[in-house]
């Protein structure tokens, strides 16, 4: 008993060691550190990597490749240069960018083929709310037409997230930092490796193109076929 | 002007350029958003605007709490394990070449000191163990005339780093043989402190299947009175 007690500050230790520590840890062959290291990193790449692709098994793949190059290289990670997260991200958007050029077919672009989240509900859309600023304009927008309560139906977070997966590439990814992952400006950059206002110029576009397709498609849904 | 006129004061085009920061914690179009409502109070098309993206803001929330639990499956962690396990048997395996030839390379120059002090001493003759004990190796009696005229002016073997056998050259047999300096560098002998430029003497012992196990340098005067 008394040997437990003397291991659990060791433990607690460990799992509040930083990245950098638990990298030096591993380094040194310590599993413990390598495993704590992947459970605190992988997921956020995992879903980068499965936003970006669209693809479960690609996901999968991507998030595997992005830890064997930390285990099999770890001195390609300079801590001068950014944050071991930024560092796995950008090792994550390398494979991705190759796995593009072998299959340029990998982006689901029918959401009803998306392997990404079908669990997106309307409840939990209704967790999130109602408009914050209580606005609810009347005109023939897409966010309008429903009224803003349901908005976040299944339905719209399906077209969003078809917005998403065709957006180019370098806006995508943005979307996917800053709004999926809810990354700020700055650990966007990190990651990306790019100047803050990038970032924010970018994501500004990206939304606007996001903004533009979803008008697109209601406006399509509520124009009839022609000669019907 | 009122706080109110001022408020009112914003843009269509300045209420674009925060709109999508409106809400986004850290930066600048926080310390706007009051203004950016009261444009949009009194802007249809931006109200409109703001709408929509707050729809959007909601989706795009909805999905990454929806999926923010999502992880790789289990097999992946279980497959980078294993890579761990055999990456850190295989770096183990390189430290330990990397510290037998360190060994060799040590015991080598202590031979060569051994060999400077006999050569350069006040008259000093190095104090081996005998022609039969070897440092690190266990050698085999001397089989030769070579080995016998030599053991008294020679220091003790020296096992080679990459010697397989060390302990196992009983039977063995010491051959004399003269190699390059440059040879002897090969092996991690320290030949400038052997003292020669040209080809030096050493002896290597010879195991059974003819593999070299050990090395002594041979004092080339002493070799030279014994010759």
């Amino acid at each position: 008993m008394a040997s437990g007690s003397r291991q659990e500050p060791e433990m607690t230790k460990v799992t509040e060691l930083t990245d950098d520590g638990l990298l030096a840890r591993m380094i040194a062959g310590d599993e413990e550190a390598f495993t704590l290291l992947y459970r605190r990193r992988h997921p956020s790449i995992y879903r980068f990597a499965l936003h970006m692709s669209g693809n479960a098994t690609v996901a999968e793949d991507v998030t595997q490749e992005v830890f064997m190059t930390l285990i099999r290289d770890p001195k390609r990670f300079d801590p001068a240069r950014g944050s071991l997260a930024g560092f796995l991200f950008g090792v994550a958007r390398n494979f991705l960018k190759k796995r593009w050029e072998q299959d340029r077919r990998l982006v689901a672009l029918d959401g009803d083929a998306n392997d990404i989240g079908e669990r997106a509900s309307a409840g939990d859309a209704a967790r999130n709310g109602a408009s914050r600023n209580g606005f609810h304009a009347n005109g023939n927008g897409w966010a309008s037409a429903a009224g803003a309560d349901e908005f976040a139906t299944r339905e719209t977070i399906s077209r969003v997230r078809s917005a998403v997966a065709t957006l180019p590439e370098n806006y995508r990814e943005i979307v996917v930092l800053c709004d999926l992952e809810e990354m700020s400006y700055e650990e966007a950059a990190a990651a990306l490796g790019c100047p803050v206002g990038t970032v924010r110029s970018r994501l500004h576009r990206a939304r606007a193109i996001l903004l533009d397709k979803l008008r697109e498609a209601h406006t399509a849904r509520r124009v009839p076929a022609v000669g019907t | 002007m009122s706080d109110k006129e001022e408020m009112k004061s914003m843009s269509c085009i300045e209420f674009g350029e925060i709109l999508h920061d409106l809400d986004r914690a850290g930066t600048h179009a926080m310390a706007l958003r009051e203004r950016a409502l009261a444009h949009a109070e009194s802007c249809a098309p931006c109200a409109q605007l703001l709408t929509e993206a707050e729809s959007l803001d909601q989706a795009l929330h909805a999905i990454a709490t929806a999926e923010g639990e999502q992880e790789a499956p289990a097999w992946v962690e279980s497959a980078l394990l294993r890579e761990f396990r055999i990456a850190k048997s295989s770096t183990r395996s390189t430290n330990l070449g990397r510290h037998a030839a360190a060994l060799g390379i040590a015991a080598a120059v202590l031979l060569a000191a051994g060999v400077s002090i006999h050569r350069f001493g006040p008259g000093t003759k190095v104090a081996g163990n005998g022609p039969g004990s070897v440092a690190g190796v266990s050698t085999p009696a001397p089989t030769n005339e070579v080995a016998q005229n030599v053991a008294e002016s020679a220091s003790d073997f020296v096992a080679l780093p990459y010697a397989d056998d060390p302990d196992g050259t009983e039977g063995g047999t010491v051959v004399r043989v003269e190699l390059s300096g440059a040879a002897l560098a090969s092996l991690g002998m320290p030949v400038s402190l052997a003292g020669s430029s040209g080809s030096i003497s050493a002896d290597l012992l010879v195991s059974d299947d003819g593999t070299p196990q050990a090395i002594r340098l041979v004092s080339q005067e002493t070799a030279g009175e014994e010759f």
